[in-house]
């Protein structure tokens, strides 16, 4: 047993194994110590150390009931300890909100399971109330199906931070939902290299025959390295900044806070009551669109080629009224 | 001989306290759990590390008065703390397993539930692997699970928000574009409201279970207010918004094709929306840049062209 785990890591997975068990009946050591991350050794100390946990007088039925054999681990449904545990909110929003958020991709839940399970939680929670909506492109099947046959697409593609449309051919290498919106990291052969694409932003999509294998083996090197694409990994935020991506800094009223609560940005106070936000811009329409949003009050203090930026997306905006 | 095991004392302790029947002393649960020290004062400081260590793990430890030498005792009670069995068949768990897996909270508290339900520990994973969904929760969200509880346990919530109290009875919770609202009958005004949980100022206070006044039959999906420009106070406009090909499938998506009042050759559409807000359409058709134009009524396109030539001229008066 490592010293550095504490008692209530210990406590927390020693209630885990023994309510999971529970379920089980019997189960072998080897396979319980493997799923709960332990040594045979440890999870036998484990369970035998709680064995000798009761109440007195510490008759057999005053004992938690756990029996430890030579390859083997049981303990009984209704065992004290062993039955499933209220959750807290926390616990109970985040089992629902997955739930839910699975049930909203489309084709997620063909055998109902996901359906029953909720209800069930519902029944046992108290109404939970929780419903989660994502996009769902026109185009969102044809990407998923190219990602799980390893094919190519041509993809006619109009990128928000440049404002082109321009036509591409991509290997989807992981698709995925962030901000309600959908993304998929792919090979792009125009760029030589992996590129976000946002799907509702993919006009066409045609196939273009299979992947190539080193392309794959790419993909899959990526997906064993630790933190990508694993739950438990990096954010899998929407904006990664890239090697032409720039620095901003802007002036505006603190009110305007919660325009910069989905952009990556620091923030810090500044004179006169306002507050400077540094924000990494990945291209002109990208900033030209915040900075509309933010008003006449917010000002661009670095770098000086942006200070205009604002004055002339809206004479361009303009044009379009007076015409 | 070793040093005791903390996890056994710990252990044994949830055991006493659970199978009590009437609040216990420190003197009884000494008496009955072994390894607590045998001077006062170091078993006083002992029991209250146990104590708050189990109440972070989630066990709910009552401290009731009792008529004794030491005036409290201590229980759990065991239908606070155990849950009736959710009887999952074995394709359910699964289910639930994958959503965990599959949805990214920024935090493994879908994990922990899956645990205190008989879930726990490292699923084998199986076939393709799923398209990962990431919904910031917790994180930056602290009013989030309190919001939860109250529609979980009918209260009625108070809160500030943007500026101003509210007190509202809370119907359900819904994730739309990246960001949380809660939607419930606004006390005050008697009508159904739609309030983003990010704009919250601070934490809400939550009240007793039951305590809210929730209409029976209120239709929390049908009131939930999915745009923007719902959530003024003013009149309803209808508002006619030209999109370029460029932002059609990206605009279309977004509302809906219900939206849709027409198309125009070149792939591009137009989209009637009603309006309560048009502070708020004016920021959305702004985003849109040079791709959009609102085409009519006449003064939501002065709005328009009033937030652009403001902006024009803020940049000139800095020159």
């Amino acid at each position: 047993m490592s010293p550095a785990v504490d008692t209530a890591t210990r406590l927390r997975r020693l209630l885990a194994i023994l309510t999971w068990l529970a379920q089980e009946g019997e189960a072998p050591i080897d396979e319980v110590a493997a799923r709960f991350d332990l040594t045979p050794t440890a999870l036998v100390a484990e369970l035998e150390m709680a064995a000798c946990c009761g109440v007195p007088p510490y008759t057999p039925d005053q004992l938690l009931e756990i029996v430890v054999t030579e390859d083997s681990v049981s303990t009984r449904v209704g065992t004290t300890l062993a039955r499933p545990r209220r959750l807290s909110p926390r616990e109970g929003l985040g089992l629902a909100a997955s739930a839910r958020a699975l049930l909203a991709v489309p084709g997620s839940d063909e055998d109902g399971a996901l359906s029953r399970a909720l209800a069930k939680l519902d029944r046992a929670l108290g109404q939970t109330g929780i419903e989660v909506e994502l996009d769902t492109p026109d185009l969102l099947e044809t990407v998923r199906n190219a990602l799980a046959a390893h094919e190519r697409l041509t993809v006619t593609y109009y990128s928000a931070s440049t404002d082109q449309t321009a036509e591409r051919t991509i290997t989807p290498r992981r698709l995925f939902a962030s901000e309600g919106h959908w993304y998929v990291d792919a090979w792009c052969e125009v760029a030589d290299g992996v590129r976000r694409f946002r799907v509702d932003r993919i006009a066409t999509a045609e196939s273009a025959g299979p992947a190539s294998p080193e392309v794959l083996a790419d993909a899959a090197a990526d997906r064993s390295s630790p933190g990508e694409g694993t739950p438990t990994g990096g954010a899998l935020g929407a904006f990664v900044p890239g090697p032409d991506s720039r620095r901003v800094r802007i002036a505006a009223d603190p009110t305007k806070a919660w325009l910069f609560d989905t952009v990556p940005s620091a923030a810090e106070e500044a004179e006169g009551g306002r507050t400077v936000w540094e924000v990494f811009v990945g291209g002109d329409a990208w900033l030209e669109r915040l900075l509309l949003r933010l008003g006449p009050d917010a000002e661009v203090l670095e770098p000086v080629e942006d200070r205009e930026l604002a004055a002339d997306a809206a004479t361009r905006i303009l044009a379009r009224y007076r015409g | 001989m070793a040093q005791p095991d903390r996890l056994e004392r710990v252990t044994d302790l949830l055991l006493v306290l659970l199978d009590a029947s009437r609040p216990l002393s420190l003197r009884e649960i000494a008496d009955r759990v072994p390894g607590y020290p045998a001077g006062h004062e170091a078993r006083r400081q002992a029991f209250e590390r146990d104590k708050r260590l189990l109440r972070d793990e989630g066990v709910p430890v009552l401290a009731e008065s009792i008529e004794a030498e030491e005036q409290v005792g201590y229980r759990v009670d065991p239908d606070a703390y155990y849950l009736p069995d959710l009887g999952l068949e074995p394709d359910e768990q699964a289910a639930l397993n994958l959503a965990v897996a599959g949805v990214h909270l920024g935090e493994p508290i879908g994990r922990e539930a899956l645990s205190k339900l008989g879930m726990g520990g490292s699923w084998p994973r199986r076939g393709a692997p799923l398209p990962l969904v990431d919904l910031p929760l917790v994180d930056g969200l602290p009013a989030l699970p309190l919001l939860f509880d109250a529609v979980r346990t009918g209260a009625a919530v108070d809160f500030s928000y943007r500026g101003a109290p509210r007190s509202v009875d809370v119907a359900g919770i819904r994730f739309r574009g990246g960001h949380w609202y809660v939607v419930g009958r606004d006390r005050a005004k008697g009508e159904a409201r739609t309030f983003r949980v990010d704009r919250f100022d601070g934490q809400p206070q939550v009240g007793p279970p039951g305590s809210s006044e929730l209409p029976t039959g209120f239709d929390a999906d049908g009131e939930f207010s999915r745009d923007p420009w719902h959530f003024g106070p003013g009149e309803s406009v209808h508002v006619d918004v030209a999109v370029d090909p460029a932002e059609a499938s990206q605009v279309v998506t977004e509302l809906g094709p219900d939206a849709v009042v027409g198309r125009t050759d070149d792939g591009g559409v137009v989209v009637g929306l009603e309006v309560t807000d048009v502070e708020a359409l004016v920021s959305w058709v702004l985003d849109l840049l040079d791709h959009a134009e609102v085409l009519r009524p006449d003064e939501v396109r002065a709005a328009v062209v009033e937030r652009l030539e403001s902006i024009v001229a803020a940049a000139g008066g800095a020159r």
